[in-house]
Formats: structure tokens, C-alpha cells, sequence
């Protein structure tokens, strides 16, 4: 990979506690995301891709290893740092989507904004832009409830992008959706990594996204078995359901 | 600092990574806005901590116009409470365990009443709470908000439940026994009970509120979308 590295993850492991049993969801992961990159991080149920995804993303802590994010080491963060971090540097899309069911879809996307201390004015204007940019121009008035599934996770995505972060991390983003909606989220997802130069990281078990993506991290009982990059996942997987780029 | 927008497009730094609590003002709009959205579900809320509060409040009402009467209430007052046996037959000490007991249950149901409304509304939002903090929300933010919206639904179901209370306890007074009901509580007693009843009912809002929320907030964000209610 290149030398631009923008996330790396050093010997992680989490170990869940469940009364008596323990479970090490983790076993000890090492992984580096180079800047700019798509990569997918797929794995059955109950294989560790959210606990990796979790511990990447400064939404949980690893029981040992370290998961370094721009240059800084998310366990030695104080708390204002960590929230810096989900708040400025990461965009997080959920697979039950996670909007605010009481606020307009303008107000879940400028959220992130109102954190980071952005004028109301700004976000408004900010706010508008993204949801142009997802493809919901005239919804921003609209509340979850009033809008589709797909519809939802455009609205996270614009969530997502709220304060221009440099990664976005979509756990399982098509999981609750139909095919053809996954495909459409899939797609503006890689159109975000083109344009705006972002770093996506996904935990999925959907084929569909492997097409999008640069690299893709294979999870088994918490360990990495394989790590494929996209020319690889083309030749096995292009000739089976033909599919184009 | 991240007080205002300018800090996200200056050179990120180190030292500037760190994000500060939204100011209290901000806060406050946020709270307000938020129960404006909510107002259904407030008003249930807030509707729990009145009928609470009233019920308290009219127990100590009776209670105060009860020992008001005995030590000041005219001949024929007397006369007609004790017919009714509310003064005086007992002996003393029987009555007073009596009272005892009646104001500490209606103490204990307000205060159950209370913390449980309290404690609902702020779990069914575990999840808005992970979802805050994952697009950065300090604890601190989370704690204020729930601080201020809680204050807010209690001095308002207070406030009505202080003179819900006030209205029943004197109507009823007034009705069975007239004008001079008003003559019994002195000035000072009565401002005692309704700040106490005020002051109690506001404080309960607020600690029912902020222990789950500060559990909440305490909880990687990840443990708080997890909850299931």
C-alpha cells in the first residue's frame, strides 16, 4: 500500500465477557487503510467485522492493541479528543440508519455541525448542499418517518459528510435495504470516495459491494484470513455474475 | 476551541483536535426546541409530575390546615372537624403517627411517580443518545441537555402541580367549612410547604432524568445504540 496510511490497527483484540464464557471477538487484528481508499471488511455474522469496525472507528475501545486514526492513538484520547474525532475526522453510516426520528432531514444532517460549533445560517446552507448532493433536493423539511429506507440512509450519508470528514465508515449500509436501493446507496457511496477524495471503510456480508470496493478484508472468528485486492475480486468474482465496473 | 466553524478549516494540529462543550445558551435552545418536537410525550411527562406533585401538595395542604385549625381555628370549627373526626378524638400521639404515615406514602408515591416518568422518557432515547455521541457529543453535552430539559419539565409540572394541589386542598376546605379556612395557615407555613413541595418536586425531575443520563453518557456509544427498551 501506499505510504499515506490513515488508519492502522496493531494486534486488536476484544474480548466480550458474557457471565462465565469468554468470547475474544478479536483476535488480534492488523490492518492499515491508505488514504483515499474503499475497503470492505467482510466476514459472516458473528465473525468480529463490527467489533473491528467499532474499534476503528473510536465507538469502542480494544481490550488490547492499538487503532491509530490520522497519526493519533484512539486509546490515549481524552474524551474531547475522541469526540473531536467522530465528530470532524469520521462520518458514520449505520445499517439501522440511526437518524434522529424527531428532526427534519435537514436538522439530523446539520447534527454534526451544531457540534462542532458551525453557525446555524451555515449549516443550513451546508446542510441543503449535501442533501442536493445525495439526491434529496426539497426533502430537507421531511422526517424519517415521511421518507423510504433508501431515502433514510441518503439522509445518513449526508449525515455522514456533515463536517467534510476525510473517513466514512458504513456498517452493514445496505443491510436494511432492497436490492435495488442497496445498489443505489453502493453506488453513491463510491461516487463520494471519486469526488471528494474520502476513505470509505464498510463492514458488509453484500457481494454487491465488493464491486466498489479497492480492497477487501475477509474475517473469520475475529482473525483476517485474506485481504483481496480489486483486480483479484474482478477475476473471481467477474465472470460469475458478470459484473461491471 | 471549536466554538465556531473557523477552527474545522484552520490546519488540524494536534493541540486543536479536542472538541468543547457547546455553550449553555445553545444548549437551552436545543432543550427547547427538542420538547416543542416532543411536546406529546412531554406533556405525559410533565402530566405524571403534576398529578404527583398535586397529590403531595393537596396531603400537605390538609395537613396544615388541619393543625392551623386546632391551634387557631375558632370554637365552631373545632367543634364540626372533630364531629367529622378529623380533630382531637384520637390522643395526640395517635394522630400525629397518623399524619406520619399519610404525608411520608404520598411523599413516597410523588417521588416514585416522578423518578419513574423520568426514568422512562430519558431510556426510550438510549439511542439518540449513542447517536449523539457518535457525531461527537460530549458527555458533558449529553448531561447539560438532559439537565435542562428536565428542569424545565419540572419546574413547569411542578409549578402546576403545586396549585392543583393548592386549588383542591382549599376548595375542598372551603366547601365543607367556609371563608375561615383562608385564616388558618400563616403566611410563613404555607410559603414553607409550597416552596418545599416546588423545590422537591424540581430536584427529583432533574436526578430522575440525569441518572440515566449520565449512565447513558457514560456507555461507549456503541453499548447505548445496542439498548433495547
Amino acid at each position: 500500500m501506499s505510504a499515506d496510511v490513515i488508519i492502522s490497527a496493531k494486534g486488536v483484540k476484544r474480548l466480550y465477557v458474557l457471565g462465565k464464557e469468554e468470547l475474544w471477538a478479536l483476535g488480534g487484528v492488523d490492518l492499515d487503510v491508505a488514504r483515499g481508499e474503499y475497503l470492505s471488511i467482510m466476514g459472516p455474522s458473528g465473525s468480529g467485522k463490527s467489533t473491528l469496525f467499532n474499534a476503528i472507528g473510536g465507538l469502542d475501545t480494544p481490550t488490547e492493541g492499538t487503532v491509530t486514526i490520522d497519526g493519533h492513538s484512539t486509546t490515549d484520547m481524552s474524551e474531547g479528543q475522541i469526540a473531536y474525532l467522530r465528530c470532524m475526522t469520521i462520518g458514520f453510516i449505520f445499517q439501522t440508519f440511526n437518524l434522529i426520528e424527531i428532526m427534519s432531514a435537514l436538522e439530523n444532517v446539520t447534527l454534526p455541525m451544531v457540534f462542532a460549533g458551525v453557525s446555524q445560517a451555515e449549516a443550513a446552507e451546508r446542510g441543503h448542499k449535501l442533501l442536493d448532493q445525495v439526491g434529496l433536493t426539497g426533502r430537507h423539511d421531511h422526517l424519517p418517518t415521511q421518507l423510504s429506507g433508501g431515502q433514510q440512509q441518503r439522509v445518513a450519508c449526508a449525515r455522514a459528510l456533515a463536517n467534510s470528514p476525510s473517513i466514512i465508515l458504513a456498517d452493514e449500509p445496505t443491510g436494511n435495504l432492497d436490492l435495488k436501493t442497496g445498489e443505489e446507496i453502493i453506488a453513491l457511496l463510491g461516487k463520494l470516495q471519486h469526488e471528494l477524495g474520502v476513505t470509505i471503510i464498510s463492514a458488509t456480508h453484500d457481494h454487491k459491494m465488493l464491486a466498489a470496493s479497492d480492497r477487501v478484508v475477509y474475517l473469520e472468528d475475529g482473525k483476517v484470513v485474506d485481504i483481496k485486492t480489486r483486480d483479484q475480486i474482478k477475476f473471481s468474482f467477474g465472470e460469475v455474475d458478470g459484473a461491471v465496473d | 476551541m471549536t466554538e465556531n466553524s473557523s477552527s474545522a478549516n484552520e490546519p488540524r494540529q494536534p493541540d486543536s483536535r479536542v472538541l468543547t462543550c457547546l455553550p449553555f445558551g445553545e444548549i437551552f435552545a436545543i432543550a427547547l426546541k427538542g420538547l416543542r418536537i416532543r411536546i406529546w410525550r412531554a406533556s405525559l411527562v410533565i402530566s405524571g409530575i403534576v398529578l404527583a406533585v398535586a397529590f403531595l401538595t393537596y396531603i400537605l395542604c390538609g395537613d396544615g390546615l388541619l393543625r392551623g385549625a386546632a391551634i387557631n381555628g375558632s370554637a365552631g370549627l373545632v367543634e364540626r372537624l372533630t364531629q367529622d373526626g378529623l380533630l382531637g378524638q384520637a390522643d395526640a400521639a395517635d394522630q400525629r403517627v397518623q399524619t406520619f404515615w399519610i404525608v411520608g406514602l404520598a411523599t413516597l408515591i410523588s417521588f416514585v411517580g416522578i423518578v419513574n416518568a423520568m426514568l422512562m422518557s430519558v431510556t426510550e432515547r438510549f439511542r439518540e443518545i449513542g447517536t449523539m455521541k457518535c457525531l461527537g457529543a460530549l458527555n458533558r453535552f449529553v448531561l447539560r441537555l438532559f439537565l435542562v430539559e428536565s428542569a424545565l419539565e419540572g419546574a413547569v409540572g411542578t409549578g402546576l402541580g403545586v396549585l392543583l394541589g393548592l386549588a383542591i386542598g382549599f376548595g375542598e376546605g372551603l366547601t365543607l367549612y367556609g371563608g375561615e379556612v383562608w385564616a388558618l395557615f400563616s403566611a410563613s407555613r404555607f410559603l414553607t410547604m409550597v416552596a418545599a413541595c416546588f423545590v422537591g418536586g424540581v430536584a427529583l425531575t432533574i436526578l430522575g432524568a440525569l441518572y440515566p443520563a449520565a449512565q447513558a453518557a457514560k456507555m461507549s456509544p456503541v453499548a447505548a445504540l445496542r439498548t433495547e427498551v
